[in-house]
């Protein structure tokens, strides 16, 4: 080994405490560069494969009744390759438990293999006879369900027993929601299950007719060609909703994950290697100027700019490579499981994780150049570096009065320490706004994260607490008259009903145009409380609708523009609607119309397909008997899931306020102890003087006092600022986050910022304690 | 083997000029020891980083085998210090992170016909203590290895600031007498610069300067050992 490599290893070692800091930070950020990333690859993968295997429909239609012999007419036109037709629907699976209602989605499978969707066997087999039937594997898991078991279901009214021949997982049932309102699975509640065409035809009674389609394209980039067609020609049959592979419910869900991964794994190492950058250069920059002597040395003994800038470079070269090497493995390895953690949260049943050599290859280089650059701009003085000067003692720094001096009254006043402490501030300012950038980050990213905590719960509370507050949802299975609501009111002992009716419709403004469910409501219902976009309360307009601000958002309409709403029932008209208001929103995008004025626009006077309702009383037995019921939502079950929901997040919030305090403890750490060891000799003077080392060490825990609290105070704006970043880029057609952040958040934010700066000077206190300040007044040894 | 041809360096201090040399011109022959001898202040040590190629002078001509160096690019006054010249400073400045050993190794890894490490350690009488670090050795130990770091790139000449300096008298005759020995034993030139006169009487040649001037040039005919000097 060269004898300029000893001396980096040695200048390595001397310096361990700040070269282990930034490579600590570097680690973290390529860790969680690597870690993420490969997640969502290996996910993407998974899901493809998983996609592939099971021949993935491409398009899915839903219609009122399709004739059995449509694919034969569909395929080989608009780039249609293959279809099946099949017959879904949503019934009863009925429980020892009576109290609780369980909704099952039925879906018709073929007796052998399908061609599209296909099942993917966990256990028992595919064959199916008739009154055979195969059970998801989420809901069979949660209930307990294994092959040879019998399960009862309610369809048409009467209760038909069936022999439990498989478990399996479906690509179209990843993510098991009801639908876009539910936001997170219940499998207990939730399940799907496949039963043989022809007996389900049979015991269904829908004469022969279908109300689904799947379909394979031959090009998938002349998809809307072919939803276009399908939309028009499927018109005469009630299409409802034509849905690309993107716009299916469990596949956006889990492309939404993939989605947030990949910001994600953009984002994060991106400040992580910021700052590690903003270090390493500022730290080769103080080695350079204390290395001034050895540099001007090796110049005078004959060696180049060139290799004493490569002497210095590898410092920085070294931690980029480790770094990235460490970083990426750790990331590689983790992302296995955290991949894992996901396929059991989706439930995918196979499991396809690869080692990106070329991303741990990618990652070491990316590291290396980002650190080689730092270094470069840090070490950038060498050059200026003349042997001759360089052996001369360094002229002391140019003293100057600073602002503060001129405010003369406040200057006197101040106490020796205090005025070496503002001195040094403004004679350091580069350091100094550093590391009241690290600490506004640390505090920023806190604030985001609490918040990130804070808007689940306060999502929930406003959705199910504040602004749709039935303690019942009932769905019929049908449109029904009045009648049906005056029949759940009799069985009930309900303290307010309100009938509704839920319907889809394509919503148009020019171009853009979304499906969403539009709820008609009883003039002055008490089960929503309208707020406008800045909190106002709104009424339910007698005509017009109200719209959720992501819909607005999404079609760019705002309140008086008028929208197109696009019918899905057979024989009913479109037409315009004018929006009269923009409502909050945070579970679901939907629109909101008079029950009345619904009714009179697009169905008949006088229908509901639902009502909400609150009672004491367990609605959920009450109304088992009701045949013309789909389903029953309570609100208390929807909070159970969440609270279910709740410590998943929770683990994943401890790892952000750990990476988040990592950054503000290691700046804090490094930078001060980068002041300790450029400074022993002003310390030395200090302590000749009489200084106490507390006295000392309190001087720095004062300068970085005053440092961490302009970082705080600018912490908060970023704080926010992050939150709004957030809110954009994460609001989906399932949620909205436009919460504020809450004063609680900003506190706890803050304390646990500080809790952090003060371990990191906890650590500098051992530091100073250990030094010896008189040493460093002898004779110099470069 | 040096032939400085009116030498002078000025600097700008604000809005004064300071005249740190003037006009300076001398010889220096292959194998000579020369003592460059003046006060603090006199321009010796910028004489001195001028001849090794730390400098330039803001007029004159250095050359070095007839080759004239003052007008050499950075690159080449780099190659000119690592192949030809060996510097000795005052306060030694090694490098701290290295032992003595790989203090000399260093210099001698640079250079294509460097001298045997243990042969030039033994030279300045370090071998028993060669694998400390600088901060475990005495100022003389220190001044030995720098000795040696220069000597171990074989270098044509020796440049010393003020070599003993920052020594007391014993120490510093130590180091003088090592200079000598190198000087003989490597037939290299050496030239020490100092302002303690006592040293001169070892000297072949005597150089004095004062205020940035050569004042006077003596060739002393009958050198003393440096074990004979006193002051």
């Amino acid at each position: 080994m060269k004898n300029l490599d000893k001396r980096l290893f040695r200048l390595i070692k001397l310096t361990k405490g700040q070269y282990i800091a930034v490579l600590l930070i570097v680690i973290t950020g390529i860790f969680v560069f690597t870690a993420v990333k490969n997640s969502a690859l290996n996910l993407n993968d998974t899901l493809n494969d998983y996609y592939n295997s099971t021949n993935f429909a491409d398009v899915f239609v839903t219609a009122v009744s399709i004739p059995k012999d449509i694919s034969t007419k569909l395929i080989g036109e608009a780039n249609i390759a293959e279809v099946e037709e099949r017959l879904v629907f949503d019934t009863l699976f009925i429980t020892d438990d009576s109290d609780k209602k369980v909704n099952v989605r039925v879906v018709s499978v073929e007796a052998q293999e399908d061609n599209i969707n296909k099942l993917f066997m966990k256990s028992g087999k595919r064959s199916l006879t008739s009154k055979d039937i195969i059970i998801i594997d989420q809901f069979a898991a949660a209930r307990n369900i294994k092959v040879g078991d019998e399960v009862k279901l309610q369809i048409s009214g009467r209760q038909y027993l069936f022999k439990v021949s498989g478990i399996a997982s479906s690509p179209e049932y990843v993510y098991i929601m009801e639908n876009e309102q539910t936001l997170l699975p219940e499998p207990s509640e939730f399940g799907v299950v496949f039963i043989e065409e022809s007996y389900l035809m049979k015991i269904a009674q829908t004469n022969g007719n279908y109300n689904e389609l799947v379909l394979k394209v031959k090009d998938e980039k002349k998809l809307e060609k072919t939803v276009d067609y399908l939309k028009s020609y499927l018109d005469k049959y009630g299409v409802k909703r034509v849905i690309k592979r993107d716009e299916q419910l469990s596949n956006s869900m889990i492309h939404e994950e993939i989605n947030g991964l990949e910001k994600v794994s953009q984002s994060i190492p991106v400040v992580f290697l910021l700052f590690s950058g903003i270090m390493l250069s500022s730290m080769l920059s103080r080695i350079v100027k204390k290395d001034r002597t050895s540099i001007g040395v090796l110049k005078a003994l004959g060696f180049t700019d060139i290799e004493i800038i490569i002497h210095y470079l590898k410092y920085a070269a070294s931690i980029g490579f480790v770094g990235g090497l460490v970083g990426s493995l750790i990331g590689t390895a983790l992302s296995g499981g955290m991949t894992n953690i996901y396929l059991d949260f989706f439930n995918i049943p196979m499991l396809t994780i690869k080692v990106y050599y070329s991303r741990i290859a990618l990652s070491i280089v990316l590291s290396l150049i980002f650190c080689v650059l730092s270094g470069m701009w840090g070490i950038r003085g060498i050059i200026k570096i003349n042997p001759a000067e360089s052996m001369l003692p360094e002229a002391p720094k140019k003293g100057k009065r600073i602002l503060l001096e001129k405010f003369k009254f406040l200057w006197r006043r101040l106490p020796f320490s205090w005025k070496i402490i503002f001195r040094n501030i403004f004679r350091e300012k580069r350091k100094f706004v550093f590391i009241g950038a690290a600490v506004a980050v640390t505090c920023g990213m806190m604030i985001m994260t609490l918040w990130m905590n804070d808007i689940i719960d306060v999502m929930f509370i406003r959705h199910y607490n504040e602004f749709s507050i039935m303690e019942y949802n009932v769905v019929f299975n049908s449109f029904k008259d009045k009648k049906t609501k005056m029949e759940v009111e009799k069985l009930v002992n309900s303290s307010v009903i309100e009938g509704k009716v839920e319907l889809p419709f394509e919503i148009y403004n020019k171009d853009k145009s979304k499906i969403v469910n539009v709820i008609g409501l009883e003039k002055n219902t008490v089960f929503y409380n309208f707020k406008d976009i800045d909190g106002y309360d709104l009424e339910l307009p007698d005509e017009g609708i109200l719209i959720s601000s992501n819909l607005a958002t999404f079609l760019n309409v705002n309140k008086g523009d008028k929208i197109l709403l696009k019918n899905f029932i057979p024989d009913k008209d479109d037409d315009y609607v004018t929006i009269k208001g923009i409502i909050k929103q945070s579970l679901g995008i939907n629109g909101y119309m008079n029950i009345d004025y619904l009714n009179a626009k697009f169905l008949d006077i006088g229908i509901i397909n639902g009502v909400y309702l609150n009672s004491k009383e367990d609605v959920e037995s009450k109304l088992n008997s009701i045949k013309n019921i789909s389903s029953i939502q309570s609100q208390n079950d929807m909070i159970g899931i969440f609270e279910e929901f709740t410590g998943l997040i929770a683990v994943t919030i401890g790892v952000m306020i750990i990476f988040s305090g990592i950054l503000g403890f290691v700046i804090m750490y490094s930078m001060t102890l980068m002041s300790i060891n450029e400074r022993t000799l002003e310390f030395s003077s200090l302590r000749v003087m009489g200084f106490t080392q507390n006295e000392i060490f309190q001087m720095i825990v004062k300068e970085n006092m005053i440092m961490s609290l302009l970082g705080i105070i600018i912490g908060i704006p970023l704080g926010k600022y992050l939150v709004d970043y957030l809110s954009k880029t994460f609001s989906t057609d399932i949620y909205t986050m436009s919460e504020p952040i809450t004063l609680q958040g900003i506190i706890i934010s803050i304390i646990i910022t500080i809790i952090f700066l003060i371990l990191a000077q906890m650590m500098t206190y051992v530091k100073i304690h250990k030094l010896n300040f008189i040493d460093s007044l002898k004779s110099r040894i470069s | 083997m040096l032939r400085i041809e009116n030498i002078s360096k000025y600097y700008k201090m604000g809005e004064v000029t300071v005249k740190a040399l003037e006009d300076v011109s001398f010889e220096v022959k292959k194998g000579e020891f020369v003592v460059i001898l003046g006060p603090s202040g006199s321009g010796k040590s910028t004489l001195l980083n001028i001849l090794g190629g730390m400098d330039t002078p803001s007029s004159g001509k250095v050359y070095f085998n007839d080759v004239l160096i003052t007008n050499m690019t950075n690159k080449e006054l780099t190659m000119y210090r690592r192949k030809k010249i060996g510097f000795v400073f005052q306060f030694y400045n090694l490098l701290s992170t290295l032992t003595a050993r790989e203090n000399v190794e260093l210099a001698a890894e640079i250079c294509d016909d460097s001298i045997e490490i243990d042969d030039v350690i033994e030279s300045v009488g370090l071998s028993e203590r060669i694998d400390h670090f600088p901060s475990q050795m005495s100022g003389g130990e220190q001044q030995r290895v720098a000795i040696a770091r220069a000597v171990a790139k074989n270098p044509m000449i020796l440049l010393c600031d003020e070599p003993t300096g920052a020594l007391d008298f014993e120490t510093g005759i130590s180091i003088l007498k090592v200079l000598k020995n190198v000087n003989i034993k490597y037939n290299n030139t050496v030239i020490v610069i100092t302002h303690n006169s006592p040293i001169a009487q070892m000297a072949d040649k005597v150089i004095k300067m004062r205020s940035g001037k050569i004042t006077d040039i003596i060739i002393n005919s009958d050198p003393i050992p440096a074990e004979r000097i006193e002051w």
